[in-house]
């Protein structure tokens, strides 16, 4: 893979839904600069080495070993160089604590994973097309 | 004003006091009145007795006694008036220049015939009055313009063989000193009168006085009459041996004087003593009910929650020993209930802790349920879309119903997190205009039917209804699940018509969602509002069984109550109260 051209991050554990979502985005031709992290530690590492690319949006997942989507969605707007990625995210809770602690910590937008796939592959593709290519981030 | 023995009390015995002062100084001046009046009747004979006693002291006769036995007088009687007379003259003019009272001095024969007089007054022949043999004798009392007379006679010379009668006249001497005098004799307030027992004239020896009424002087006992515009007491009796009568007379207000004395002397008195009373009844009461007041008090914030209530103990005696037992008693109220709040704190906590075990395990069993269920249905459309050529029509009919059943277990899945989620979310109370919710709910209701192409006529009424309190999002959830649930039921039904109404019920409004739909078996009724419970399988109305589990349960969570009635295909009514509404 190949880390300079990263355009997606996706953090996401489990490896059917990043499957899947992989799959999506594939299908519109968003797949080839995907980086996917399977953890929160992982995640976190990525950022916080200086040498890492930016990319244009991060499907974050709440639920995640070692460190949580939470967590790792402070560390990123915390620290100046990434708090301007924006930050979609991507998981099964729809639960209201989470939805305003995600807002609060800066997300830019909270999707909750239907179970269907066509309602899944519809949202993750329409992210996809939405913040990697219609969406303009500050140089 | 409720009612207060420190209020009664005092007034009972204040009225009890004044009652009773005011029977004591009826009868005492009843008694005094009475006795007053016995005493004047046995003064008032008394002094008459005593004036008539007087009267009878034979000074006043004396004189013309001794003239009667004149020698001068009895030779010229004894000679027939024919000599002597110049004698006889000079010893009667003597007599009538010795006395200045003395009006006139007359001579005459037993036949009445005038043989000598003296003195300027005339007596008329009707007023004499035979004398006794041996003595004078007072004639009755003569009146001349404002001048009282009397007469008195005696029988002069040898009665035997020429005898006469000397009458003597005298001028009664009026002394203004005299009636007190009387008075004074009497023993105070009794006035003495004489007069004729016939009548006119009579005197107080003060003056000629007005007589006194003849009912006096015929009765035997003491009367009362009127006389000058007062009323008198009084009592006569005869002066023997003359034709006069006296009268003790008493003004009836001094006969009673008395009895007014004691009145005016015991009222204040009863007055004083009903006023000391009543204040000795008041505070008496104030330190009998205070202690009272003060338990009543202490009991009432008690039952208002104020378990640290407690009363003065100083008394010795048994309102001291109510309020130490009060006092034991609130203790031990106290700590009681003390020791049930921390039970029920404790068991609180450990309720609260496995509820959110509970709560938390269904919220991440719903959660972690849906990750294997999405890539179920995932792959199963991969496969379908990727690898259509390979399969066979069976092949592809399997992955159908693997496609099928997650969709449902998502729905099942969804609902069952919606369900989980009330259990934790906190109710907003407010008012909560039911009959504009209802609306609202129905247009959506009706246009999603409308969309869905529904067969047959479709009718939703909307009663007015009471506003209710409540958390508006989970009460129109509320009438949402019922509304959908009415317009399912009565889908493929040519009139169906749902009804949204309420009623009062004992002070409270329920409400009601009715139906003419499939209706239900009563028997299952309690079945109705489980989770996961279905009347109905899922060819003939679509359906997770989890709506009326959520109706029930936002119900309850606002302290209501939810029930329904129904029959197989006469239709369903679900009824349900929300107990914070609104008046």
């Amino acid at each position: 893979m190949d880390r300079n051209g990263v355009e997606i991050l996706l953090v996401e554990d489990n490896p059917t839904d990043a499957e899947l979502t992989l799959r999506a985005l594939k299908q519109r031709n968003l797949a080839n600069q995907v980086l996917v992290c399977r953890d929160g530690a992982e995640a976190v590492e990525f950022f916080e080495n200086s040498a890492s690319p930016i990319p244009k949006v991060v499907l974050l997942d709440l639920k995640l070993p070692k460190v949580d989507g939470l967590e790792v969605l402070r560390r990123l707007k915390g620290q100046a160089r990434t708090k301007s990625v924006p930050v979609v995210i991507l998981t099964s809770s729809g639960e209201e604590p989470d939805i305003h602690k995600a807002y609060e910590l800066g997300a830019n937008s909270y999707i909750v994973k239907p179970v269907d796939f066509e309602a899944f592959a519809r949202a993750v593709s329409d992210v996809g097309l939405y913040w990697v290519l219609l969406n303009h981030p500050p140089q | 004003m409720t009612s207060s023995i420190q209020r009664k009390l005092p007034v009972f015995v204040t009225v009890l006091l004044l009652a009773v002062a005011v029977a004591q100084l009826t009868i005492g001046y009843g008694s005094v009145r009475q006795a007053s009046r016995a005493l004047a009747d046995q003064r008032l004979p008394l002094a008459t007795k005593v004036l008539a006693d007087l009267l009878q002291i034979p000074q006043g006769r004396a004189r013309i006694t001794a003239l009667a036995r004149n020698p001068a007088i009895v030779a010229f009687l004894r000679s027939g008036g024919r000599t002597g007379r110049e004698p006889a003259l000079a010893a009667m003019r003597e007599l009538t220049s010795d006395t200045a009272t003395t009006a006139a001095l007359e001579l005459r024969d037993f036949g009445g015939k005038l043989l000598l007089r003296t003195g300027r007054f005339t007596i008329a022949d009707s007023v004499l009055v035979l004398p006794a043999k041996d003595s004078a004798r007072y004639g009755p009392l003569i009146r001349q313009d404002s001048t009282l007379f009397l007469a008195v006679t005696a029988a002069a010379g040898d009665r035997e063989r020429a005898g006469g009668i000397v009458q003597q006249v005298g001028r009664v001497v009026f002394n203004a000193q005299t009636p007190k005098n009387l008075t004074g004799l009497a023993g105070g307030d009794i006035s003495l009168l004489v007069g004729n027992a016939s009548g006119d004239p009579w005197t107080d020896f003060g003056a000629i006085v007005p007589a006194p009424p003849q009912s006096v002087l015929t009765s035997r006992v003491p009367i009362r009459y009127e006389r000058g515009g007062e009323m008198k007491r009084a009592a006569a009796a005869p002066v023997p041996g003359t034709p006069w009568m006296v009268v003790a007379e008493m003004p009836s207000r001094l006969v009673i004087a008395p009895a007014r004395t004691y009145l005016v002397t015991m009222a204040p008195i009863a007055a004083l003593i009903v006023i000391v009373g009543a204040l000795v009844a008041w505070w008496g009461s104030r330190r009998l009910t205070t202690p009272l007041a003060d338990v009543t008090r202490a009991a009432e914030a008690i039952a208002s929650g104020d378990l640290e209530q407690h009363v003065p103990e100083g008394r010795d005696d048994e309102l001291g020993r109510l309020a130490r037992s009060f006092n034991t008693m609130a203790g031990q109220v106290a700590r009681s209930h003390h020791r049930l709040e921390a039970q029920v704190a404790q068991r609180t906590e450990a309720l609260e802790g496995t509820n959110a075990e509970l709560e938390s395990f269904s919220y991440s069993v719903s959660h972690d349920l849906r990750a294997p269920l999405r890539a179920i249905h995932g792959f199963a459309r991969i496969l379908l879309e990727d690898h259509n050529a390979k399969l066979d029509p069976e092949a592809q009919r399997l992955l159908g119903v693997i496609d099928q059943n997650t969709r449902r277990m998502g729905q099942l899945i969804d609902d069952l997190l919606a369900f989980s989620r009330l259990g934790r979310q906190g109710i907003t109370a407010g008012p909560v205009d039911m009959k504009e919710l209802a609306r609202t709910i129905a247009d959506e209701v009706r246009s999603v039917e409308a969309e869905a192409e529904r067969k047959g006529s479709l009718e939703i009424r909307i009663d007015p209804l009471p506003v209710a309190r409540g958390d508006r999002a989970l009460v129109r959830q509320v009438i949402s699940n019922l509304l959908q649930n009415a317009v399912k039921f009565s889908r493929g039904r040519d009139n169906a018509c749902v009804e949204v109404g309420s009623r009062p019920d004992g002070g409270q409004t329920v409400y009601f969602v009715k139906d003419n739909g499939a209706g239900f078996d009563p028997r299952y009724s309690d079945k109705l509002f489980g989770v996961f419970q279905r009347l109905h399988s899922a060819e003939q109305f679509e359906g997770t069984g989890v709506g009326l589990a959520i109706v029930k349960r936002i119900v309850q969570r606002h302290g209501g109550r939810v029930w329904a009635e129904g029959q197989v295909d006469q239709g369903a009514t679900f009824y349900f109260t929300l107990p914070g509404e609104e008046n």
